[in-house]
Protein backbone atom coordinates (compact mmCIF):
# COMPACT_ATOMS: atom_id res chain seq x y z
CA UNK A 1 0.00 0.00 0.00
CA UNK A 2 2.66 2.54 0.77
CA UNK A 3 5.07 1.35 -1.43
CA UNK A 4 2.37 2.26 -4.13
CA UNK A 5 1.57 5.87 -2.60
CA UNK A 6 5.27 6.44 -2.83
CA UNK A 7 5.32 5.32 -6.59
CA UNK A 8 2.20 7.17 -7.43
CA UNK A 9 3.82 10.67 -5.49
CA UNK A 10 6.87 9.49 -7.84
CA UNK A 11 4.73 9.99 -10.78
CA UNK A 12 2.62 13.17 -9.46
CA UNK A 13 5.81 14.82 -9.09
CA UNK A 14 7.89 13.65 -12.43
CA UNK A 15 4.46 15.27 -14.65
CA UNK A 16 4.26 18.30 -12.17
CA UNK A 17 8.11 18.47 -13.30
CA UNK A 18 7.39 18.16 -17.33
CA UNK A 19 4.10 20.25 -17.37
CA UNK A 20 6.42 23.38 -16.05
CA UNK A 21 9.57 22.21 -18.35
CA UNK A 22 6.39 22.51 -21.26
CA UNK A 23 5.75 25.44 -20.26
CA UNK A 24 8.86 27.02 -20.44
CA UNK A 25 9.37 25.38 -23.89
CA UNK A 26 6.38 26.88 -25.16
CA UNK A 27 7.09 30.18 -23.60
CA UNK A 28 10.43 29.80 -25.52
CA UNK A 29 9.47 29.25 -28.85
CA UNK A 30 6.65 31.65 -28.89
CA UNK A 31 8.85 34.71 -27.87
CA UNK A 32 11.91 33.37 -30.33
CA UNK A 33 9.76 32.85 -33.51
CA UNK A 34 6.35 35.08 -33.05
CA UNK A 35 5.43 38.61 -32.58
CA UNK A 36 5.14 37.92 -28.86
CA UNK A 37 8.62 38.03 -28.06
CA UNK A 38 8.68 42.32 -29.21
CA UNK A 39 6.04 42.81 -25.96
CA UNK A 40 7.59 39.76 -23.89
CA UNK A 41 11.36 38.64 -22.37
CA UNK A 42 12.40 34.94 -23.26
CA UNK A 43 12.67 32.20 -20.42
CA UNK A 44 16.09 32.59 -20.98
CA UNK A 45 16.77 35.99 -20.70
CA UNK A 46 14.06 36.49 -17.73
CA UNK A 47 16.62 34.11 -16.38
CA UNK A 48 19.04 36.31 -16.69
CA UNK A 49 17.59 39.25 -15.93
CA UNK A 50 16.80 38.01 -12.70
CA UNK A 51 20.59 37.00 -11.78
CA UNK A 52 21.48 39.83 -12.81
CA UNK A 53 18.71 41.51 -10.10
CA UNK A 54 20.05 39.80 -7.61
CA UNK A 55 23.29 42.03 -7.27
CA UNK A 56 22.39 44.89 -9.37
CA UNK A 57 20.36 47.28 -7.67
CA UNK A 58 16.96 48.43 -9.04
CA UNK A 59 16.11 52.04 -7.80
CA UNK A 60 17.13 51.18 -4.59
CA UNK A 61 17.62 47.95 -3.29
CA UNK A 62 18.74 44.61 -5.55
CA UNK A 63 15.72 42.47 -5.67
CA UNK A 64 16.44 40.67 -2.34
CA UNK A 65 15.56 44.58 -0.79
CA UNK A 66 12.96 44.52 -2.59
CA UNK A 67 11.30 41.37 -1.52
CA UNK A 68 12.70 41.92 2.22
CA UNK A 69 10.47 44.77 2.47
CA UNK A 70 7.19 43.57 0.68
CA UNK A 71 7.72 40.22 3.17
CA UNK A 72 8.24 42.49 6.34
CA UNK A 73 4.93 44.08 5.69
CA UNK A 74 3.06 40.95 4.91
CA UNK A 75 4.99 39.78 8.22
CA UNK A 76 3.35 42.56 10.34
CA UNK A 77 0.19 43.24 8.89
CA UNK A 78 -0.36 39.37 9.13
CA UNK A 79 0.99 39.42 12.83
CA UNK A 80 -1.59 41.51 13.69
CA UNK A 81 -4.15 39.91 11.78
CA UNK A 82 -3.83 36.82 13.47
CA UNK A 83 -3.91 37.82 16.94
CA UNK A 84 -6.91 39.85 16.32
CA UNK A 85 -8.81 37.79 14.56
CA UNK A 86 -7.94 34.12 16.57
CA UNK A 87 -9.38 36.11 19.29
CA UNK A 88 -12.39 37.95 17.91
CA UNK A 89 -13.19 34.22 16.32
CA UNK A 90 -12.70 32.36 19.49
CA UNK A 91 -14.84 34.72 21.40
CA UNK A 92 -17.32 34.96 18.38
CA UNK A 93 -17.40 31.23 18.43
CA UNK A 94 -17.61 30.56 22.13
CA UNK A 95 -19.69 33.40 23.34
CA UNK A 96 -23.04 33.73 22.36
CA UNK A 97 -22.99 37.49 23.80
CA UNK A 98 -19.73 38.18 21.87
CA UNK A 99 -21.50 36.22 18.64
CA UNK A 100 -24.37 38.88 18.99
CA UNK A 101 -22.30 41.60 19.30
CA UNK A 102 -19.89 41.17 16.28
CA UNK A 103 -21.68 39.12 14.01
CA UNK A 104 -23.61 41.85 12.03
CA UNK A 105 -21.29 44.26 12.14
CA UNK A 106 -18.88 42.06 10.70
CA UNK A 107 -20.97 40.82 8.34
CA UNK A 108 -21.07 43.94 6.56
CA UNK A 109 -17.73 45.13 6.60
CA UNK A 110 -16.27 41.31 5.38
CA UNK A 111 -17.69 41.33 1.68
CA UNK A 112 -15.64 44.45 1.19
CA UNK A 113 -12.47 43.78 -0.64
CA UNK A 114 -8.97 44.81 0.90
CA UNK A 115 -8.34 46.76 -2.40
CA UNK A 116 -11.53 49.13 -1.99
CA UNK A 117 -9.94 50.54 1.40
CA UNK A 118 -6.93 51.46 -0.08
CA UNK A 119 -7.72 55.32 -0.60
CA UNK A 120 -9.37 55.49 3.28
CA UNK A 121 -6.30 54.35 4.15
CA UNK A 122 -4.13 56.33 2.53
CA UNK A 123 -6.30 59.66 3.79
CA UNK A 124 -6.17 58.04 7.27
CA UNK A 125 -2.35 57.24 7.90
CA UNK A 126 -1.46 59.21 5.13
CA UNK A 127 1.50 57.67 2.37
CA UNK A 128 3.66 55.99 4.84
CA UNK A 129 3.79 52.38 5.86
CA UNK A 130 0.93 52.63 8.13
CA UNK A 131 -1.56 52.70 5.46
CA UNK A 132 0.07 49.12 3.93
CA UNK A 133 -0.23 47.36 7.20
CA UNK A 134 -3.54 48.31 7.13
CA UNK A 135 -4.26 46.93 3.76
CA UNK A 136 -2.19 43.39 4.82
CA UNK A 137 -4.01 43.66 8.22
CA UNK A 138 -8.20 43.69 6.74
CA UNK A 139 -7.05 41.04 3.93
CA UNK A 140 -5.52 38.45 6.54
CA UNK A 141 -8.44 39.90 9.39
CA UNK A 142 -11.59 38.40 7.73
CA UNK A 143 -10.45 35.68 6.58
CA UNK A 144 -9.01 34.28 9.68
CA UNK A 145 -11.53 35.68 11.77
CA UNK A 146 -14.40 33.30 10.25
CA UNK A 147 -12.59 30.40 10.05
CA UNK A 148 -11.81 30.36 13.32
CA UNK A 149 -15.25 31.35 14.24
CA UNK A 150 -16.50 28.79 12.40
CA UNK A 151 -14.00 26.12 14.10
CA UNK A 152 -15.06 27.38 17.79
CA UNK A 153 -18.94 26.95 16.63
CA UNK A 154 -18.21 23.69 15.37
CA UNK A 155 -16.90 21.85 18.41
CA UNK A 156 -18.24 18.67 18.91
CA UNK A 157 -20.70 18.98 22.01
CA UNK A 158 -20.74 15.09 22.89
CA UNK A 159 -16.74 15.74 23.51
CA UNK A 160 -17.33 19.00 25.69
CA UNK A 161 -19.61 16.71 27.50
CA UNK A 162 -17.02 13.87 27.81
CA UNK A 163 -14.86 16.53 29.50
CA UNK A 164 -17.33 17.86 31.85
CA UNK A 165 -17.80 14.51 33.27
CA UNK A 166 -13.52 13.84 33.33
CA UNK A 167 -14.02 16.60 35.70
CA UNK A 168 -12.78 19.40 33.90
CA UNK A 169 -14.14 22.82 34.75
CA UNK A 170 -15.82 25.30 32.52
CA UNK A 171 -13.00 27.56 32.15
CA UNK A 172 -10.28 24.40 31.59
CA UNK A 173 -13.29 23.56 28.35
CA UNK A 174 -12.12 26.18 26.65
CA UNK A 175 -8.22 25.54 26.58
CA UNK A 176 -8.30 21.61 26.76
CA UNK A 177 -11.25 21.42 24.62
CA UNK A 178 -12.57 24.16 22.24
CA UNK A 179 -8.66 25.41 21.79
CA UNK A 180 -7.37 22.02 19.99
CA UNK A 181 -10.44 21.35 18.23
CA UNK A 182 -10.04 24.60 16.56
CA UNK A 183 -6.20 23.74 15.44
CA UNK A 184 -7.24 22.86 12.08
CA UNK A 185 -9.71 25.74 11.52
CA UNK A 186 -7.05 28.32 12.71
CA UNK A 187 -4.60 26.76 10.39
CA UNK A 188 -7.08 27.13 7.42
CA UNK A 189 -7.41 30.82 8.19
CA UNK A 190 -3.73 31.40 8.31
CA UNK A 191 -3.05 30.09 5.11
CA UNK A 192 -5.65 31.62 2.89
CA UNK A 193 -4.94 34.78 5.08
CA UNK A 194 -0.68 34.50 4.25
CA UNK A 195 -1.99 33.80 0.82
CA UNK A 196 -4.75 37.06 0.45
CA UNK A 197 -1.60 39.44 2.87
CA UNK A 198 0.82 38.37 0.06
CA UNK A 199 -1.51 39.62 -2.49
CA UNK A 200 -2.71 42.51 -0.86
CA UNK A 201 0.86 44.13 0.07
CA UNK A 202 1.82 43.79 -3.69
CA UNK A 203 -1.45 46.22 -4.35
CA UNK A 204 -0.64 48.23 -1.92
CA UNK A 205 2.76 49.01 -3.06
CA UNK A 206 1.32 49.37 -6.59
CA UNK A 207 -0.45 52.45 -5.35
CA UNK A 208 1.95 53.98 -4.04
CA UNK A 209 5.45 52.83 -2.54
CA UNK A 210 9.29 53.81 -2.43
CA UNK A 211 10.31 49.83 -2.73
CA UNK A 212 9.00 46.66 -2.34
CA UNK A 213 8.23 44.35 -5.74
CA UNK A 214 4.53 45.94 -6.47
CA UNK A 215 6.92 49.04 -6.72
CA UNK A 216 9.05 47.53 -8.56
CA UNK A 217 6.03 46.04 -11.43
CA UNK A 218 4.72 49.72 -11.52
CA UNK A 219 7.80 51.14 -11.88
CA UNK A 220 8.88 49.01 -14.59
CA UNK A 221 5.52 49.78 -16.27
CA UNK A 222 6.77 53.68 -15.94
CA UNK A 223 9.74 52.98 -17.94
CA UNK A 224 8.29 50.31 -20.51
CA UNK A 225 10.80 47.40 -19.35
CA UNK A 226 8.78 44.09 -19.64
CA UNK A 227 11.54 41.89 -18.38
CA UNK A 228 11.52 44.25 -14.80
CA UNK A 229 7.77 43.46 -14.83
CA UNK A 230 8.23 39.99 -15.19
CA UNK A 231 10.64 39.84 -12.57
CA UNK A 232 8.77 41.46 -10.46
CA UNK A 233 5.93 39.09 -11.16
CA UNK A 234 7.72 36.10 -10.56
CA UNK A 235 9.08 36.72 -7.66
CA UNK A 236 5.83 37.50 -5.87
CA UNK A 237 4.85 33.95 -7.73
CA UNK A 238 7.60 31.81 -6.01
CA UNK A 239 7.53 33.39 -2.77
CA UNK A 240 4.03 32.78 -2.38
CA UNK A 241 4.67 29.23 -3.12
CA UNK A 242 7.26 29.26 -0.63
CA UNK A 243 5.28 31.01 1.99
CA UNK A 244 2.82 28.45 1.09
CA UNK A 245 4.37 25.74 2.06
CA UNK A 246 6.29 26.41 5.38
CA UNK A 247 2.62 27.11 6.24
CA UNK A 248 1.59 23.75 4.94
CA UNK A 249 4.66 22.05 6.51
CA UNK A 250 3.66 23.74 10.16
CA UNK A 251 0.32 22.63 9.67
CA UNK A 252 0.97 18.63 8.77
CA UNK A 253 2.97 18.89 11.97
CA UNK A 254 0.20 20.92 14.27
CA UNK A 255 -2.47 19.20 13.20
CA UNK A 256 -1.08 15.41 12.59
CA UNK A 257 -4.01 14.12 14.87
CA UNK A 258 -6.45 14.89 11.78
CA UNK A 259 -4.82 14.19 8.92
CA UNK A 260 -2.57 10.80 9.91
CA UNK A 261 -3.27 7.48 7.68
CA UNK A 262 -4.46 4.60 9.36
CA UNK A 263 -1.83 2.21 9.18
CA UNK B 1 -18.20 -24.84 38.42
CA UNK B 2 -16.71 -22.35 40.67
CA UNK B 3 -14.59 -19.81 38.79
CA UNK B 4 -15.84 -17.16 41.29
CA UNK B 5 -13.55 -17.52 44.54
CA UNK B 6 -15.09 -14.35 46.35
CA UNK B 7 -17.40 -11.85 45.10
CA UNK B 8 -17.57 -8.80 46.90
CA UNK B 9 -21.47 -8.63 48.71
CA UNK B 10 -23.67 -6.08 46.53
CA UNK B 11 -25.68 -4.29 48.62
CA UNK B 12 -25.05 -0.71 48.90
CA UNK B 13 -26.24 1.03 46.43
CA UNK B 14 -24.54 3.42 44.75
CA UNK B 15 -26.71 5.28 42.71
CA UNK B 16 -30.42 5.42 42.86
CA UNK B 17 -33.20 6.66 40.11
CA UNK B 18 -36.80 7.13 41.69
CA UNK B 19 -39.41 8.07 39.34
CA UNK B 20 -37.30 9.37 36.58
CA UNK B 21 -39.19 11.04 33.76
CA UNK B 22 -38.03 12.66 30.92
CA UNK B 23 -40.01 14.71 28.05
CA UNK B 24 -38.66 16.78 24.67
CA UNK B 25 -40.57 19.53 22.97
CA UNK B 26 -39.71 19.52 19.67
CA UNK B 27 -42.11 21.72 16.95
CA UNK B 28 -44.07 22.74 20.43
CA UNK B 29 -45.23 18.50 20.44
CA UNK B 30 -44.13 16.80 23.79
CA UNK B 31 -42.78 13.56 23.68
CA UNK B 32 -42.44 11.32 26.62
CA UNK B 33 -39.67 9.54 26.36
CA UNK B 34 -38.69 8.15 30.01
CA UNK B 35 -41.30 7.17 32.07
CA UNK B 36 -41.18 6.71 35.93
CA UNK B 37 -38.37 4.89 35.97
CA UNK B 38 -37.18 3.64 39.18
CA UNK B 39 -33.48 1.56 39.42
CA UNK B 40 -30.84 1.24 41.58
CA UNK B 41 -27.15 0.00 41.00
CA UNK B 42 -25.28 -2.05 43.52
CA UNK B 43 -21.84 -1.29 44.47
CA UNK B 44 -19.48 -3.24 41.65
CA UNK B 45 -22.60 -4.99 40.06
CA UNK B 46 -22.83 -4.90 36.78
CA UNK B 47 -26.53 -3.64 35.97
CA UNK B 48 -27.53 -4.07 31.93
CA UNK B 49 -30.34 -1.69 30.34
CA UNK B 50 -31.83 -3.88 27.75
CA UNK B 51 -34.18 -2.03 25.45
CA UNK B 52 -35.02 -1.81 21.23
CA UNK B 53 -33.19 0.78 19.40
CA UNK B 54 -34.66 4.80 19.98
CA UNK B 55 -36.56 3.59 23.18
CA UNK B 56 -34.41 5.87 25.09
CA UNK B 57 -31.60 4.28 26.50
CA UNK B 58 -29.42 6.83 25.87
CA UNK B 59 -31.75 9.51 27.16
CA UNK B 60 -31.95 7.68 30.49
CA UNK B 61 -28.11 7.63 30.19
CA UNK B 62 -27.48 11.46 29.75
CA UNK B 63 -29.80 11.53 32.64
CA UNK B 64 -28.78 10.13 35.20
CA UNK B 65 -25.15 11.89 33.92
CA UNK B 66 -26.77 14.92 34.40
CA UNK B 67 -25.60 15.98 31.05
CA UNK B 68 -29.61 16.17 29.80
CA UNK B 69 -30.82 16.10 33.07
CA UNK B 70 -34.22 14.55 33.68
CA UNK B 71 -37.54 16.78 33.58
CA UNK B 72 -39.01 14.97 36.43
CA UNK B 73 -37.82 12.77 39.46
CA UNK B 74 -34.50 12.42 41.42
CA UNK B 75 -31.22 10.66 40.83
CA UNK B 76 -28.89 10.41 43.82
CA UNK B 77 -25.41 8.50 43.89
CA UNK B 78 -24.17 7.30 46.89
CA UNK B 79 -26.76 9.61 48.53
CA UNK B 80 -25.85 12.93 46.85
CA UNK B 81 -28.43 14.70 44.41
CA UNK B 82 -26.93 14.36 40.59
CA UNK B 83 -27.76 18.00 39.04
CA UNK B 84 -24.94 18.75 37.19
CA UNK B 85 -21.98 16.63 35.01
CA UNK B 86 -18.94 15.54 36.84
CA UNK B 87 -16.52 13.05 37.46
CA UNK B 88 -18.41 10.41 39.70
CA UNK B 89 -19.90 9.57 36.07
CA UNK B 90 -18.17 8.29 34.20
CA UNK B 91 -19.90 7.35 30.66
CA UNK B 92 -18.48 6.00 27.62
CA UNK B 93 -20.14 6.95 24.53
CA UNK B 94 -22.02 4.90 21.96
CA UNK B 95 -20.17 7.66 19.68
CA UNK B 96 -17.18 6.73 21.80
CA UNK B 97 -16.13 10.52 21.34
CA UNK B 98 -12.64 10.56 21.95
CA UNK B 99 -10.85 13.84 21.77
CA UNK B 100 -9.18 13.35 18.63
CA UNK B 101 -6.08 15.66 19.18
CA UNK B 102 -4.63 13.40 22.25
CA UNK B 103 -3.02 10.27 22.01
CA UNK B 104 -4.20 7.24 23.98
CA UNK B 105 -2.17 8.30 26.48
CA UNK B 106 -3.35 12.19 26.35
CA UNK B 107 -7.27 10.36 26.37
CA UNK B 108 -6.90 7.86 29.12
CA UNK B 109 -5.03 10.37 31.70
CA UNK B 110 -7.16 13.86 30.46
CA UNK B 111 -9.22 13.53 33.39
CA UNK B 112 -6.52 13.52 36.29
CA UNK B 113 -4.65 15.72 34.32
CA UNK B 114 -7.47 18.67 34.85
CA UNK B 115 -8.04 17.47 37.89
CA UNK B 116 -4.02 18.88 38.26
CA UNK B 117 -2.07 15.29 39.87
CA UNK B 118 1.32 15.49 38.91
CA UNK B 119 2.15 14.44 35.56
CA UNK B 120 4.71 11.60 37.54
CA UNK B 121 1.74 10.06 38.95
CA UNK B 122 -0.90 10.40 36.79
CA UNK B 123 0.90 8.72 33.96
CA UNK B 124 1.86 6.24 36.23
CA UNK B 125 -2.05 5.43 37.00
CA UNK B 126 -2.69 6.08 33.09
CA UNK B 127 -0.11 3.57 32.59
CA UNK B 128 -1.61 0.78 34.52
CA UNK B 129 -5.06 1.44 32.67
CA UNK B 130 -3.61 1.17 29.23
CA UNK B 131 -2.03 -2.32 29.82
CA UNK B 132 -5.27 -3.13 31.84
CA UNK B 133 -7.20 -3.10 28.62
CA UNK B 134 -4.80 -4.13 26.38
CA UNK B 135 -3.06 -1.37 24.30
CA UNK B 136 0.43 -1.33 25.53
CA UNK B 137 2.77 -0.16 22.58
CA UNK B 138 -0.05 2.29 21.11
CA UNK B 139 0.26 4.79 23.62
CA UNK B 140 1.39 7.38 21.39
CA UNK B 141 -1.11 6.69 18.80
CA UNK B 142 -3.89 8.92 18.30
CA UNK B 143 -7.73 7.94 17.75
CA UNK B 144 -7.52 8.25 13.87
CA UNK B 145 -5.11 6.00 13.55
CA UNK B 146 -6.55 3.05 15.62
CA UNK B 147 -9.56 0.77 14.92
CA UNK B 148 -12.82 0.56 16.48
CA UNK B 149 -12.28 -1.87 18.86
CA UNK B 150 -8.88 -0.16 20.07
CA UNK B 151 -10.56 3.59 20.22
CA UNK B 152 -13.52 1.67 23.08
CA UNK B 153 -10.67 0.18 24.95
CA UNK B 154 -9.44 3.69 24.88
CA UNK B 155 -12.48 4.92 25.97
CA UNK B 156 -13.23 2.35 28.57
CA UNK B 157 -9.47 3.00 29.95
CA UNK B 158 -9.88 6.59 30.11
CA UNK B 159 -13.54 6.05 32.41
CA UNK B 160 -11.28 3.59 34.64
CA UNK B 161 -8.27 6.22 35.02
CA UNK B 162 -10.57 8.57 36.50
CA UNK B 163 -12.27 6.76 39.20
CA UNK B 164 -15.86 7.28 39.16
CA UNK B 165 -18.37 5.76 41.65
CA UNK B 166 -20.49 4.78 38.60
CA UNK B 167 -19.37 3.88 34.97
CA UNK B 168 -22.27 3.93 31.86
CA UNK B 169 -21.68 2.39 28.96
CA UNK B 170 -24.16 3.18 26.04
CA UNK B 171 -23.79 0.21 23.87
CA UNK B 172 -19.99 0.50 23.78
CA UNK B 173 -19.72 -2.13 21.22
CA UNK B 174 -22.81 -1.31 18.80
CA UNK B 175 -20.14 0.07 16.31
CA UNK B 176 -18.18 -3.11 16.07
CA UNK B 177 -18.29 -6.48 13.79
CA UNK B 178 -19.81 -9.29 15.75
CA UNK B 179 -16.43 -11.10 16.72
CA UNK B 180 -14.59 -7.95 17.84
CA UNK B 181 -17.56 -7.56 19.77
CA UNK B 182 -17.34 -10.82 21.35
CA UNK B 183 -13.89 -10.03 22.33
CA UNK B 184 -14.90 -6.74 23.46
CA UNK B 185 -17.36 -8.48 25.81
CA UNK B 186 -14.99 -11.22 27.16
CA UNK B 187 -11.94 -8.25 27.46
CA UNK B 188 -14.62 -6.10 29.37
CA UNK B 189 -15.58 -8.95 31.96
CA UNK B 190 -11.80 -9.64 32.06
CA UNK B 191 -11.09 -5.90 33.51
CA UNK B 192 -14.53 -5.79 35.65
CA UNK B 193 -13.04 -8.99 37.25
CA UNK B 194 -9.28 -7.61 37.57
CA UNK B 195 -10.73 -4.42 38.82
CA UNK B 196 -14.44 -4.35 40.20
CA UNK B 197 -16.34 -1.26 39.42
CA UNK B 198 -20.23 -0.59 39.30
CA UNK B 199 -21.11 -0.35 36.06
CA UNK B 200 -24.60 0.63 33.94
CA UNK B 201 -24.29 -1.14 30.66
CA UNK B 202 -26.90 -0.70 28.08
CA UNK B 203 -27.44 -2.27 24.97
CA UNK B 204 -29.87 -3.26 22.78
CA UNK B 205 -28.24 -7.12 22.24
CA UNK B 206 -29.55 -9.76 24.39
CA UNK B 207 -26.76 -12.21 24.53
CA UNK B 208 -24.55 -9.77 25.34
CA UNK B 209 -26.24 -8.65 28.23
CA UNK B 210 -26.97 -11.69 29.53
CA UNK B 211 -23.43 -12.50 28.87
CA UNK B 212 -22.24 -9.57 31.00
CA UNK B 213 -24.97 -8.75 34.04
CA UNK B 214 -25.60 -9.69 37.44
CA UNK B 215 -29.08 -8.36 36.64
CA UNK B 216 -30.92 -7.09 33.59
CA UNK B 217 -33.95 -4.24 33.23
CA UNK B 218 -35.72 -4.79 30.16
CA UNK B 219 -37.38 -1.57 28.98
CA UNK B 220 -40.59 -1.08 27.36
CA UNK B 221 -41.03 0.73 23.52
CA UNK B 222 -40.54 4.32 23.50
CA UNK B 223 -41.74 6.13 25.89
CA UNK B 224 -39.40 3.82 28.47
CA UNK B 225 -40.79 2.04 31.63
CA UNK B 226 -39.40 -0.54 33.43
CA UNK B 227 -40.91 -3.51 32.03
CA UNK B 228 -39.31 -6.54 34.20
CA UNK B 229 -36.68 -7.44 36.05
CA UNK B 230 -34.13 -10.63 36.06
CA UNK B 231 -31.07 -12.06 38.14
CA UNK B 232 -28.60 -13.44 36.53
CA UNK B 233 -26.84 -15.78 39.03
CA UNK B 234 -25.18 -18.46 37.14
CA UNK B 235 -21.16 -18.15 36.93
CA UNK B 236 -18.88 -16.35 34.87
CA UNK B 237 -18.01 -16.78 32.52
CA UNK B 238 -20.73 -17.82 30.80
CA UNK B 239 -21.44 -19.28 27.37
CA UNK B 240 -23.86 -18.55 25.04
CA UNK B 241 -24.49 -22.78 24.67
CA UNK B 242 -25.46 -23.26 28.83
CA UNK B 243 -28.83 -24.83 29.32
CA UNK B 244 -29.09 -21.70 32.09
CA UNK B 245 -28.00 -19.17 29.29
CA UNK B 246 -30.28 -20.44 26.97
CA UNK B 247 -33.47 -20.73 29.40
CA UNK B 248 -33.07 -16.99 30.22
CA UNK B 249 -32.83 -16.34 27.05
CA UNK B 250 -36.09 -17.84 26.78
CA UNK B 251 -37.63 -16.24 29.19
CA UNK B 252 -36.71 -12.92 28.03
CA UNK B 253 -37.82 -13.37 24.58
CA UNK B 254 -41.31 -14.39 25.94
CA UNK B 255 -42.12 -10.87 27.59
CA UNK B 256 -40.99 -8.74 24.37
CA UNK B 257 -44.08 -7.37 23.05
CA UNK B 258 -43.86 -8.73 19.39
CA UNK B 259 -43.17 -5.95 17.84
CA UNK B 260 -39.34 -5.44 19.48
N1 LIG C 1 -32.85 16.21 22.22
C1 LIG C 1 -33.93 15.52 21.80
N2 LIG C 1 -35.04 16.17 21.36
C2 LIG C 1 -36.13 15.49 20.95
N3 LIG C 1 -36.23 14.15 20.94
C3 LIG C 1 -35.16 13.44 21.36
C4 LIG C 1 -33.94 14.08 21.81
N4 LIG C 1 -33.06 13.13 22.16
C5 LIG C 1 -33.67 11.96 21.94
N5 LIG C 1 -34.92 12.13 21.47
C6 LIG C 1 -35.87 11.08 21.13
O1 LIG C 1 -35.95 10.18 22.19
C7 LIG C 1 -36.06 8.85 21.72
C8 LIG C 1 -35.05 7.97 22.40
O2 LIG C 1 -33.75 8.30 21.98
P1 LIG C 1 -32.47 7.57 22.56
O3 LIG C 1 -32.42 7.75 24.03
O4 LIG C 1 -31.29 8.05 21.80
O5 LIG C 1 -32.76 6.04 22.19
P2 LIG C 1 -31.78 4.79 22.31
O6 LIG C 1 -30.51 5.23 22.91
O7 LIG C 1 -32.54 3.81 23.18
O8 LIG C 1 -31.64 4.25 20.94
C9 LIG C 1 -35.90 8.90 20.23
O9 LIG C 1 -37.16 8.71 19.62
C10 LIG C 1 -35.38 10.28 19.95
O10 LIG C 1 -35.90 10.76 18.74
MG1 LIG D 1 -28.61 5.20 22.17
Amino acid sequence: MIKRLKKINKAKIFIGFASICGFLLFWYLGTAYTEVGKVMASPIDLFWRFLQSAYEPIGPHTIWGHLLSSISRVMMGFALASVCGILLGLVMGSSPLGEAIARPLFELLRPIPPIAWISIAVLWFGLGEMAKYFIIFLSGFFNITINIYTGAKAVDQELIGAAKMLGCSDRKIFTTIVLPSSVPYIFTGLHIALSSSWAAVVAAEMVRSTDGVGWLITQGMGISDTSQIMVGILSIGVVGFILSSIMRGVEAKLCAWSRVEKS
Amino acid sequence: MCLEPSREIMTNSVIKCENVSKQFYSDGEMVQVLEDISLEARENEILVIFGPGQCGKTTLLKAIAALEPATGGTITINGKKKTKPGPECGLVYQTIALFPWLTTMGNVEYGLKVKGMGKKERRERANKYIKLVGLEGFEKSFPIQLSGGMKQRVGIARVYCNEPDVMLLDEPFGHLDAQTRYLMQEELERIWQTEKRTIIFVTNNMEEAIYLADRIIVLTNCPAKIKQEFKVDFPRPRNITDPEFLKLRKEITGILDPLE
